[in-house]
């Protein structure tokens, strides 16, 4: 039985690092979104949404990302993390990329600095594809959660190998197609391949395990994964050769196809789960795919209508709405037992110790919660009508969630240990 | 967990139950008896006390936790003798396992 896996945690500074800057980087995003108030609804090409863009998806959504993979890895691979120290050089290098990355876009500066951001973001994203396949491939197991995560590590690579492409073609123009529709490719790659198969993967992993769940229809998980790959490729094959059009809207109608599958899975999971009651974290998370699957009906109309608004529409979806919506639900139901079990392992039965849910301060979450809901609708009428006013209240209350978020996170990561040696003689 | 009292360890046996209702799952917040993660416990070894338990999800990213707390209030109990924890999947753990008490407090 000595063999038996029960749980080989990573190094603290595999991990908790990216949870840390993550919030920080939200407060950012949410600063840029006030700051911009009035470009949200213009052309998605110019400096303030690219740099808003990249904030979320590399400072947020894929820092935050890569610490949870980094913890969630051993798990569903059954083996310790390859590699610490590359974890931690993936943090580094993601952090200065990132940063670098906002600065340019901001300026517009489309010099060597731009192409050196670029360069750490891609050694960032090829040192995680490593570690993951390292790790999978150390395995004696293959679940299709493993392929989920191993695929999405794959367009992750992708992503940010056409993302550096194009900030060298900004310099030095060398890509025979428009810059524009590359970039719609880029985005879908990374939307698609990396964020939508890594949140499959984890969910599938982790939802059951907080429901008390299970569901035997595994063969939906696998159709979710051809689907979604199909649909993917057909759609960046397709891009490249032709002109983006409506027909391309077909191809997203796989990758929805795809999805639905796995939300069938989860729905499974939820009707024979144990655990009733449902909380508010879980409610966050919940809500997060009522906004994915209103940003798939929205790509036709994306690909048809030249208003710019509703691109901007359907990245509020996807990035503020599901993106956003799963970690702000999500963060609180791992990081605390993260940072409970470094803590307190050793003292369990010992001594009466708090729970991981009395790391954070419990009662914020319904008024990030609320506050959240009300920042996402502010912001969808903004951009609908057009209202640079609500937009800038909106971009108040998306500091006032990030600061929420910000000092729950950070009140977890700093908490110390107050058991003394009396409570545990006691 | 079954104790037959009959069992010429049925003395221990409950006084390790006892003593095990003192670990609590950190997601769930029940103890591991309640869970019924505990599938027995064994004193015939005059040295060595061995619990057979399993966990509610395999690879339980809690599960090192859950172990270090059976022996830590095990050895807590009985510090004469070493606590050996076989961890099992079979048979697999179903919310049939959980107690009444256990019910009541996840809501079940």
């Amino acid at each position: 039985m000595a063999d038996i896996f029960v749980n080989k945690a990573p190094k603290e500074l595999a991990v908790i690092p990216f949870y840390g800057t993550a919030a920080l980087f939200f407060i950012v995003l949410c600063i840029l979104l006030f700051m911009s108030a009035s470009e949200i609804t213009g052309h998605y090409f110019n400096p303030p949404i690219l740099a808003i863009v990249h904030t979320a998806a590399l400072g947020w959504a894929t820092m935050v990302i890569f610490g949870a993979a980094y913890q969630l890895l051993p798990v569903i691979c059954e083996r310790e993390l390859f590699s610490n120290h590359l974890a931690f050089l993936s943090y580094i290098l993601l952090t200065i990329g990132t940063c670098g990355m906002i600065w340019c876009f901001w300026r517009f500066d489309m010099e060597w600095l731009m192409i050196i951001s670029g360069t750490c973001v891609l050694c960032s994203s090829y040192l995680y594809a490593f570690n993951l396949y390292q790790t999978a491939n150390d395995s004696n197991k293959s679940q299709v959660q493993q392929h989920f995560l191993l695929l999405s590590a794959f367009w992750l690579c992708f992503t940010t190998t056409v993302g550096l492409l194009l900030a060298i073609n900004l310099r030095y123009t060398f890509i025979p197609r428009n810059h524009l529709d590359i970039l719609k490719l880029h985005a879908h790659a990374g939307i698609a391949g990396w964020f939508l198969q890594l949140i499959c993967g984890v969910g599938a992993k982790l939802i059951p395990m907080f429901l008390l769940g299970k569901s035997k229809r595994t063969w939906l998980l696998y159709a979710a994964l051809i689907l979604q790959n199909v649909g993917l490729i057909l759609f960046l094959a397709d891009g490249y050769f032709n002109p983006v059009t409506l027909r391309m809207s077909m191809h997203g109608v796989l990758v929805a196809l795809g999805t639905a599958c796995w939300l069938l899975y989860i729905i499974d999971t939820y009707r024979h789960r144990a655990r009733k009651k449902v909380d508010l974290l879980m409610k966050h998370a919940g809500f997060s795919f009522l906004c994915l699957s209103l940003a798939f009906m929205f790509i036709p109309v994306i690909l048809v209508s030249s208003e710019t608004k509703w691109a901007a529409l359907y990245g509020t979806f996807i990035f503020l709405g599901w993106i956003t919506g799963i970690i702000l639900g999500k963060t609180f139901k791992t990081l605390p037992f993260i940072v409970w079990n470094k803590r307190y392992k050793n003292l369990n039965g010992k001594a009466k110790i708090p729970m991981p849910k009395q790391l954070y301060h419990e009662r914020l979450i319904p008024y990030q919660y609320y506050l959240y809901l009300g920042a996402l609708l502010s912001m969808c009428i903004g951009i609908v009508f057009e209202q640079s006013f609500l937009l800038q209240i909106t971009g108040i209350l998306w500091i006032i969630v990030s600061l929420l978020y910000g000092y729950n996170v950070f009140r977890v990561i700093f908490h110390k240990t107050n058991i003394g040696y009396e409570d545990i003689v006691n | 967990m079954k104790i037959s009292l009959t069992n010429e360890f049925a003395q221990e046996e409950m006084q390790a139950n006892l003593a095990l209702m003192q670990v609590i799952d950190p997601e769930l917040n029940v103890n591991i008896v309640d869970l019924g993660l505990v599938y027995g416990v064994d004193f015939r070894h005059p040295q060595v006390i061995t619990v057979t338990m399993t966990l509610s999800t395999p690879h339980c990213p809690m599960g090192d936790a859950i172990e270090q707390g059976v022996i830590n209030v095990l050895h807590e109990a009985f510090p004469n003798r070493e606590v050996k924890i076989e961890l099992v999947w079979e048979p697999e753990w179903s919310i049939d396992n959980i107690s009444e008490a256990g019910r009541e407090q996840l809501g079940l």
